[in-house]
């Protein structure tokens, strides 16, 4: 798992400002401090899965969301995911909140670099696994894009035991803490992908957000 | 015989997996397990039963995730299941006709505490509280507190069972592969907490099959002065096909078990993936092994939720700044509730060196109690320095030994017997090193002789309660030479024999050596060497002190604890040059530039010089604000990105930091433009680009009352009303939480019409937040304070 360091520079809206040695330094140091300091988790698990017009099955999951049965239309089956790099992007924050916000900015956007790298490897364990039989993964899709509810992160918490596996939890408003986490359902599917992994930011109502991947919208 | 009479005595079993068997017999994923408790109580009995017969003697009843959370609209209740659960082990015990226990199993409870989570430590107390009760009343035999992982969470947990119940407490965690907790604590910081609080055994459970747990047993053996339990998962979790299985059969599992118990252990059982197969096996293998023998291990300990701080050879510091006695700026501080600023000197004196914060936030015109709560619970979230309770509210020190993640060091007790029978009861308690003054109803004794008395008359004291010689810290007070020649003799001559001939380690507060005297460090730091020398264990003093820092460094390395001398190479061998580069950096550089370039440190020095000739107004409007101006452009126009325009609102405030101390030592105050209160909204954690929000208004010279994260509506109309403030700025990360900023934004504007609203965050957009009302959408920093200056100028 490492901070992509050029997509932690795109998190924190670098455009090609020209920056003094000590700031690239600061930059570097906060993302090593960082990933040495991270203990990347996950869990997955597979199910059986159905997808009857909008209403989804996966395990003993049922999931209402047309974006989600899009996604996951003709899989039988499919992978449920949690993964977080742990607390110290969040112990970092609150630290560097007190006495130095540039670095507080830094891990933040560090971090979403790193989770997103994390959660990039255990895709790969998995499709390589899946590869071997014959399957092929679909874009992971999370509770939150598109009408896949929140509120979903309740079951899919319950059923990969989150909390007692990877020690992410959930707080009443159904978000992770650590807050550099991601839970999401990935497709199986007998034939060759389908969609892009594009998709994510077409379905996300933010349409003039800075980080939106352009040329995207279905 | 009971549980506890037998423990460490004989080698005990618990049972193996619960949730494996159920899955077997048909639990689906996400079904709680505790339900079957009602709904198929056989199948529950004939698992205990299959236990009991494969030979163990400890019975986790199916109560493991029976708390008020993970019960909420179920339909059960988790007394309900709890007792169900209990009184199934009974019965299966009855049954079997075996001398076996019912153990009372609590997991964790699936929410992350205060301060990164959003579960108060007294709310996860009450819902601990809840199952110990209904366990016990059901007739628990003990309390098994498993499968943890946050040090915060157990002591919850441990602190409701002790309180509530009789029952023997049992805890067993979760360690990765690094051997820490997924909260990031150490092995030697959980054992340090856990005997604290008086558990009756500790050990490891799931996460690793029994070849990897063997692994960390020779350091938990030497820790570790009560029984040890290892429960196992049969082996590694495995995803095959996407499920997960467990690989290790019960003869390996007994193999390996076999040998752990050779080495030595007090109980031993399995987690994850072991059956009645994997115990009897184990049974077998394992029956006619002793149990460990037991040792007092003697570990002079405190420690954090990450780790912990041992008194030996090596001597350690205590950072004394967190300390309103004497400073000013501090008093206004504690009277302002400016949390952040004790916050910076926590943070200063960790980066200095310090192991321990002395934390003492008491002044007559404040609630001591309420601002020892806020503080302990704050700097847990930003420093993983033990803390030392400085106290002499007894309410105020108990209020911060619950809080504390940790065992603590508490300052302090002395030989007055009202003194000690408030403190000694609450370090039984809770645990915790106990720093002990050497003065008594009589004062404080003029000899050495007289305050060895005392000391010893402490330490007797101490053991009523079942505290021993290597939790307490006696401090022989330092006196000023200024009024006695004699006083440093004195408190050295009683030092050096309670460390070496009564054997308790020592601490001394340094710096009262030169009272009264001019400059002072020179003194201070002849008397920390001398002390030192004689055998002083912690220092309580400056850690921002050069010479001091310096002078305890040099004495690491000249008593042998700074192995090859390596802290000091390392801290000393490139100072030379650092301190020439930096006083070049600082040299000429104005405070304008030092603003635009990010640098904190000149801008400081370059507004302290500037106020040599110039009044604070101008250098405010000629300098800071032209230089803050400049680079909200640059951002604006994106010639500067995020972390430079933040470096630069760093550098002025250190800038502004400089004028109001200017402005406080002449008696007068900075002025502010007006008041914003801010806040992220009900339901959201993420807080940062308030907190940058922050940063920025106050550098342009508004108050800022910040609510911080996840706040009730109600809070936000309450202070926009206590403080009279025209502008409220809310921030929300998550589509789901706009909804909540929709719902404040109607509050404030059916209670305070006249009061403006700006939001701000990563989902919302202007469509989004014309929607719910707001007056203005600000999509980055600088537009907050923008639209501020523009509003609080009309």
């Amino acid at each position: 798992m490492r901070a992509d360091r050029k997509e932690t520079l795109r998190y924190l809206g670098y455009g090609g400002q020209e920056m003094e040695p000590q700031l690239a330094q600061m930059i570097e140091e906060t993302a090593v401090e960082l990933e040495k300091g991270s203990s990347p988790k996950s869990i997955y698990q597979e199910y059986a899965c159905q997808v009857l017009g909008d209403k989804i099955k996966i395990g003993e999951l049922t999931v209402q969301s047309h974006h989600l049965a899009v996604n996951l239309k003709g899989c039988e089956q499919a992978v449920l995911l949690a993964a977080t790099i742990g607390r110290k992007a969040d112990l970092m924050i609150r630290k560097y909140s007190v006495c130095n916000m540039a670095k507080a900015a830094v891990v933040q956007a560090a971090g979403a670099a790193c989770i997103e790298n994390y959660v990039d490897e255990v895709e790969e364990e998995i499709r390589k696994n899946a590869r071997e039989r014959g399957l092929y993964l679909r874009p992971r899709f999370s509770p939150g894009y598109g009408d896949f509810a929140l509120e979903c992160q309740r079951d899919i918490f319950q059923m990969l035991e989150c909390s007692k596996r990877i020690g992410v939890t959930l707080t009443e408003g159904n978000l992770m803490m650590p807050s550099k986490s991601v839970t999401a359902v990935i497709g199986l599917t007998t034939r060759e992908r389908e969609s892009c992994q594009m998709e994510k930011c077409s379905l996300c109502a933010k349409t003039d957000c800075e980080f939106r991947q352009e040329g995207e919208d279905l | 015989m009971s549980f506890k009479e037998r423990l460490g005595r004989e080698l005990l079993f618990f049972d193996g997996a619960m949730g494996t068997m159920l899955q077997e017999r048909g639990l689906k994923s996400g079904e709680l397990p505790e339900i079957w408790n009602v709904d198929r109580e056989g199948v529950i009995l004939d698992i205990h039963k299959q236990y009991l017969e494969a030979g163990c003697n400890i019975i986790k009843a199916n109560t493991f995730g029976a708390n008020p959370f993970k019960m909420k609209g179920t339909g059960y209740t988790c007394e309900q299941l709890t007792k169900k659960g209990i009184e199934i082990a009974k019965r299966a015990i009855a049954e079997s006709g075996r001398r076996a226990y019912a153990a009372l199993d609590i997991g964790s409870l699936g929410k992350l505490l205060e301060p990164l989570g959003d579960l108060s430590f007294e709310e996860a107390y009450e819902a601990f509280c809840a199952m110990c009760v209904a366990g016990e009343e059901a007739g628990a035999d003990l309390c098994l507190i498993e499968t943890m992982n946050d040090t915060y969470e157990i002591k919850a947990a441990v602190l409701a069972a002790k309180e509530h119940t009789n029952l023997p407490i049992v805890v067993t965690m979760v360690f990765d592969e690094n051997g820490k907790l997924l909260t990031g604590a150490d092995m030697e910081a959980a054992v340090a907490m856990l005997e604290g609080l008086r558990v009756d055994a500790l050990g490891l459970n799931c996460g690793f099959g029994p070849d990897i747990m063997q692994g960390f047993l020779p350091k938990l053996r030497e820790i570790t002065s009560i029984p040890i339990v290892i429960n196992p998962n049969a082996g590694l979790p495995v995803v095959v096909d996407g499920k997960t299985c467990f690989h290790v059969g019960p003869k390996e599992f007994a193999d390996i078990m076999k040998k752990i118990a050779q080495e030595g252990v007090s109980v031993m059982g399995g987690c994850c993936g072991t059956t009645p197969a994997h115990l009897r096996a184990l049974v077998e293998a394992c029956r006619e092994i002793p149990p460990m023998a037991l040792t007092e291990k003697n570990r002079s300990v405190v420690s954090s939720y990450t780790h912990a701080v041992e008194l030996g050879s090596h001597p350690k510091i205590i950072g004394e700044r967190i300390n309103p006695t004497g400073k000013s700026r501090f008093k206004q501080a504690l009277r302002d509730n400016d949390l952040e600023y004790i916050y910076k000197e926590a943070l200063a004196q960790q980066d200095r060196g310090a192991h321990i914060l002395d934390v003492n936030v008491g002044l007559p015109e404040i609630d001591e109690v309420q601002m020892m709560r806020s503080v302990v619970t704050g700097l847990q979230g930003i420093t993983d320095l033990p803390l030392q309770i400085d106290t002499s509210d007894p309410v105020a020190m108990e209020t911060a030994m619950r809080l504390y993640n940790g065992k603590p060091l508490i300052n302090s007790v002395n030989g007055k017997q009202e003194s000690m029978d408030t403190v000694f009861p609450l370090a039984a308690r809770y645990g915790g090193m106990i720093v002990c003054l050497t003065l008594d109803e009589h004062g404080i004794p003029e000899t050495a002789e007289g305050r060895i008395k005392i000391a010893e008359k402490i330490i007797q004291e101490a053991a009523k309660y079942g505290i021993s010689k290597k939790d307490l810290l006696i401090d022989t007070l330092t006196m000023t030479i200024s009024t006695g020649q004699e006083n440093a003799r004195i408190t050295l001559e009683a030092l050096h024999y309670v460390r070496h001939v009564l054997g308790v380690h020592t601490t001394l507060g340094v710096s009262n050596i030169s009272f009264g005297l001019p400059q002072r460090e020179r003194v201070n730091t002849a008397f920390f060497t001398i002390a030192l020398a004689q055998g002083l264990s912690a220092g309580i003093i400056n850690p921002n002190s050069e010479a001091m820092m310096a002078a305890y460094h040099a004495c690491c390395a000249l008593n042998g604890s700074d192995s090859q001398c390596q802290d000091y190479i390392a801290l000393y061998s490139q100072q030379g040059e650092t301190a020439k580069t930096a006083s070049s950096k600082s040299g000429d550089i104005s405070l304008f530039d030092a603003v635009v370039r990010g640098l904190a440190e000149s801008a400081h020095q370059a507004a302290e010089k500037e106020l040599e000739t110039r009044k604070p107004l101008e250098v405010i409007d000629e300098e800071l604000i032209p230089a803050l101006d400049k680079v909200g452009q640059g951002f604006e126009n994106q010639t500067v990105f995020l972390p430079q325009l933040l470096m630069s609102a760093d550098a002025a405030k250190a800038g502004f930091d400089a004028i109001k101390e200017h402005l406080q030592a002449e008696g007068a105050s900075s002025e502010s433009k007006g008041s914003i209160v801010i806040a992220t909204v009900k339901g959201d954690i993420h807080d940062i680009g308030k907190n940058i929000v922050k940063v920025l208004l106050e550098n342009y010279g508004f108050h800022v009352i910040d609510l911080g994260k996840d706040v009730d509506p109600e809070l936000v109309v309450q202070a926009a009303r206590e403080h009279q403030v025209k502008l409220v700025g809310l921030s929300a990360l998550m589509t789901t939480t706009v909804a909540n900023m929709e719902v404040t934004i109607k509050m404030l504007k059916e209670e305070l019409p006249d009061c403006k609203v700006m939001v701000g965050g990563a989902v919302l957009t202007q469509t989004y937040a014309d929607m719910i009302g707001a007056d203005f959408y600000s999509k980055d920093a600088m537009g907050s304070v923008r639209y501020a200056n523009e509003l609080f100028q009309a």
